[in-house]
């Protein structure tokens, strides 16, 4: 019943971006042709809005988890928390407009299905929902929390990193909130400018006792998220809301689990190690078929999936490999994730590097609203980037 | 499209509603009827245009001149003769007033402080003794004076450099015992830091309590945290976090899983005066009233935040006003008296479980001690000031008197009980002293669950660097 809700729900969202068709950029065109045509009247171009900086590759279909279904994003999210309400009875989602089926659509059906005991809209407050939800994971009980942008966690900050990380910590294991995961959607869509496209996994990197993890699809969203409401530490799953309509591939209707804290090798290669997690796994697995055909260079490309606690082993076997690094993230340069990954890379595998290790991010500024096409680390970014390093 | 006649669109949705539409008679100039019915009548209905005489279009575009009553197609202002109509606003179910008037707070004659004996310990209306039998209220006695005792002398051992820091309960041992007594052992307290007569009274063994302090081989908490940063699983009572009113989230969430359980339980929130100005004390309240939580909010005013008096913490009526703002029943009690925290806290307790609704009690008091053994508090109130509480209106006195009064409690036991709670307390005082600290392995558990590969390599850093440079690190006193 949810399933059906959420695709019809899917399908109105396909039909309303059909609308965005016309809005496609010209394949291959450069830079100022792609962006500006000529007009008579003013000499600027009637502009366009650009269409995604990558195109979602979905993953074959998983064969070993029954039955598939074609799902979204945030289909696949939904069918995770159905999931999770069906197996276990003290599991409650709660947050800003969850009730009607969310802001993205993530909760669809699910109060109809389980009750408005289990799912429930809070009063305008991080702080409270991330509280309420730490709260409720003392007793035992499964708190998944949705702040509605990842952007507006930081009035939770405290009782993120204060409370939830150290409860059990703190307590000598006498109490823990293990139970809590918090949900919110994450990174760049386009048009979201400072306050609806932030990446702030880095933040929260720093703070031992949770645990952080990005998908970079339907598939990979349901197992990590399953995996992050069961583990038996307070979670963030952040969900890069650009792949939410725009990313679908075949999805198992039952439950599965994918394990954290382990970083995925979604191709192997000889040359050069790629690293990114969520929306930019998708870039950086273009960039690794540019490389390929314009440099033959051959590139081994990670998915990272859990930022804390994060998969040294698979990446420092990786760069053993190849001697050559670049890691990309939508974050901004310093301070970003892709810098305890370049510090601990080169602490391990010093004597590996042919290069200096390559970040590929954000620019140091808040995030931009008309200036993103310039802002994100697109594939030209990175390619240039790559290209730096197999000259070096 | 078939549009309603406008006589239709007229006639009020709900009948006897208290309006009356205007019924229009030949000759008469075309009325609307008052605009709140007809936007009811057109958003029910589905209509999707406003026809245009509607009022609501007109008497949106703000003018506030007399209608004119010579345009029959021109919609005036209706005027409000008396407010039989009410606002439909989802956001207020209110009356409509014609007058300007701010609401002025009432500071000075603010809400009353509930109390059931005198400053002497002598019940002022018998109806409200609580009637508890002798052993409870020897058993609250025992507690608070426990406390006093145990507060002493850990005092005196930071004094000494035995510990690192302590902070007394001095003065507010009344709304510990008064109101842990009115609950249910089960009931999970989620407190601040001033509540260790909560745990006192649930019997937590004077070992624990100086096994935290000490962060020695014995404490539950792995030696982990601050002194008097208490925790009990088998009590129901939270492990204390330094961060001010993070808590009353937390409890409303507890609360609300409670609730969901049908486990009949309330949680009981304990915090001080100051962090109630936090902005999770703000949300803990307001999601207790709107999520239906059994949850007693039990704020401990003592008049002071370190140094902060209340006239600069606050500017309305205490805190137990701010409760009718979140639609949460309210009360405030004399903290310095048992019965009346005890009476308060009970029935909260019964109709928050009843009723699944959250209650607020301020308890009014007066920190006697320090802040805690980093404060001295000479420095911003005389002494004066907290002789008059501790000589005048003390909660232990105050129980005292009426113990006595009662024949249950006289000078010879109290010398006693003195002589005897000193001697538990030094005993295990100087029982936790000996007992050596934790092994430094256990400062990397408990990150998760399970230990994570990364740390554990840092683990075993710690391990060989120790090795080596083990002399310069105190492991003597280290199991």
């Amino acid at each position: 019943m949810a399933a059906l809700a959420a695709a019809v729900g899917g399908l109105w969202r396909l039909r309303a971006a059909g609308a965005e068709g016309q809005w496609r950029r010209l394949r291959g065109a450069g830079l100022l042709r792609g962006l500006v045509q000529p007009d008579s009247a003013t000499g600027f171009a009637a502009q366009r809005r650009h269409v995604a900086h990558f195109t979602f590759q979905p993953d074959p279909e998983p064969q070993e988890y029954g039955q598939t279904q074609k799902m979204n994003l945030f289909q696949a999210i939904t069918s995770a928390l159905d999931n999770s309400l069906a197996k276990d009875p003290t599991a409650v989602i709660f947050g800003e407009d969850v009730a009607f089926g969310g802001v993205f659509r993530c909760t669809v059906g699910l109060r109809d299905k389980y009750g408005k005991d289990r799912v429930f809209n809070t009063p305008l407050c991080e702080q409270g929902i991330v509280g309420f939800g730490i709260g409720i994971a003392v007793t035992g009980a499964t708190a998944i929390a949705e702040i509605q942008f990842a952007d507006y966690i930081f009035p939770a900050f405290d009782q993120i990193v204060n409370e939830a990380a150290k409860y059990r910590y703190r307590s000598g294991d006498l109490f823990n909130c293990g139970s809590l995961t918090i949900r919110a959607p994450w990174g760049c869509v386009g048009h979201g400018a400072l306050y609806h496209s932030q990446s702030p996994e880095a933040f929260f990197a720093h703070c031992p006792g949770i645990k952080v993890v990005v998908p970079r699809s339907p598939f990979q969203a349901k197992g990590l998220l399953l995996s992050c409401i069961e583990d038996k530490n307070p979670c963030i799953f952040f969900e890069p809301k650009i792949l939410y309509r725009a990313a679908v591939e075949q999805v198992p209707v039952e439950p599965y689990n994918i394990p954290l804290s382990q970083a995925e090798v979604i191709q192997e290669g000889s040359d050069v190690t790629l690293v990114a997690w969520g929306t930019q796994v998708h870039v950086i697995r273009e960039v690794a078929s540019m490389a390929q055909e314009k440099l033959g260079v051959s590139c081994e490309v990670i998915d990272l999936r859990t930022i804390l606690p994060w998969d040294v082993d698979t990446v420092c076997k990786s760069v053993i490999k190849t001697g050559r690094l670049l890691i990309s993230h939508e974050a901004p340069l310093t301070g970003g994730f892709a810098s305890e990954i370049s510090s601990t890379v080169q602490e391990e595998c010093f004597l590996n590097l042919e290069a200096p290790i390559s970040r590929v991010c954000g620019y140091d500024t808040p995030f931009p609203h008309i200036f993103e096409p310039f802002y994100i680390p697109d594939k030209w970014k990175c390619y240039d980037a790559l290209r730096k390093m197999i000259n070096y | 499209m078939d549009s309603p006649s406008l006589r239709e669109l007229q006639q009020p949705l709900l009948a006897g509603v208290g309006c009356v539409s205007p019924i229009q008679k030949p000759g008469e100039p075309q009325m609307g009827p008052p605009f709140r019915e007809t936007a009811f009548a057109e958003s029910l209905g589905g209509w999707h245009f406003l026809p245009s005489p509607l009022p609501s279009v007109s008497a949106g575009l703000g003018e506030l001149g007399t209608p004119d009553l010579e345009d029959p197609q021109r919609q005036e202002q209706q005027h409000f003769p008396s407010l039989d109509d009410k606002p439909q606003f989802p956001g207020a179910s209110a009356e409509f007033i014609d007058k300007l008037e701010f609401i002025q707070p009432n500071v000075i004659s603010g809400i009353p402080v509930y109390r059931v004996m005198d400053r002497q310990g002598q019940i002022i209306n018998p109806s409200e003794d609580p009637h508890l039998p002798q052993e409870k209220v020897l058993k609250l006695y025992r507690s608070m004076t426990l406390l006093n005792t145990m507060d002493r002398i850990l005092y005196e051992s930071q004094r000494q450099g035995r510990i690192s820091f302590y902070m007394t309960n001095y003065g507010e041992e009344g709304t510990h015992v008064g109101s842990a007594a009115a609950l249910d052992n089960t009931d999970l307290v989620f407190g601040q830091y001033r509540e260790a007569g909560v745990l006192m009274y649930r019997d937590y063994p004077l070992e624990l309590f100086m096994a935290q302090c000490y962060g020695n081989v014995s404490d539950l908490g792995k030696g982990r945290q601050m002194p008097v940063h208490y925790g009990c699983r088998e009590r129901h009572f939270v492990t204390i976090s330094s961060p001010l009113a993070t808590q009353i989230p937390q409890a409303v969430g507890a609360a609300y899983a409670a609730k969901r359980a049908n486990a009949n339980r309330v949680v009981i929130c304990y915090f001080g005066e100051g962090a109630a100005s936090e902005g999770d004390a703000h949300a803990g309240f307001n999601f207790a009233a709107t999520l239906e939580c059994p949850i007693i909010f039990f704020c401990r005013n003592n008049g002071y935040a370190i140094s902060t008096p209340t006239s600069e913490q606050y500017r309305g009526d205490g805190i137990a006003a701010r409760g009718p703002g979140y639609g949460i029943l309210s009360i405030r009690v004399d903290g310095n008296d048992v019965f009346a925290v005890y009476n308060a806290t009970k029935e909260a307790r019964r109709r928050a479980v009843a009723e699944n609704q959250p209650f607020l009690i301020e308890a009014m008091t007066y920190r006697i001690g320090h802040h805690s053994t980093s404060d001295d508090s000479s420095a911003y109130r005389s002494v004066d000031e907290v002789n008059y509480w501790d000589k005048q209106d003390h909660p232990i006195s105050r129980l005292r008197h009426y113990l006595q009064s009662r024949g249950w409690w006289d000078d010879e036991q109290e010398k006693a009980w003195r002589k005897q709670s000193r001697k538990k307390v030094m005993e295990a005082f100087e029982q936790a002293e000996r007992k050596p600290k934790p092994s430094p392995s256990l400062l990397f558990s408990d990150v998760y669950q399970e230990m994570p590969t990364q740390l554990r390599k840092q683990q075993e850093a710690l391990a060989r660097h120790l090795q080596t440079y083990g002399e310069h690190y105190p492991l003597d006193h280290f199991e």
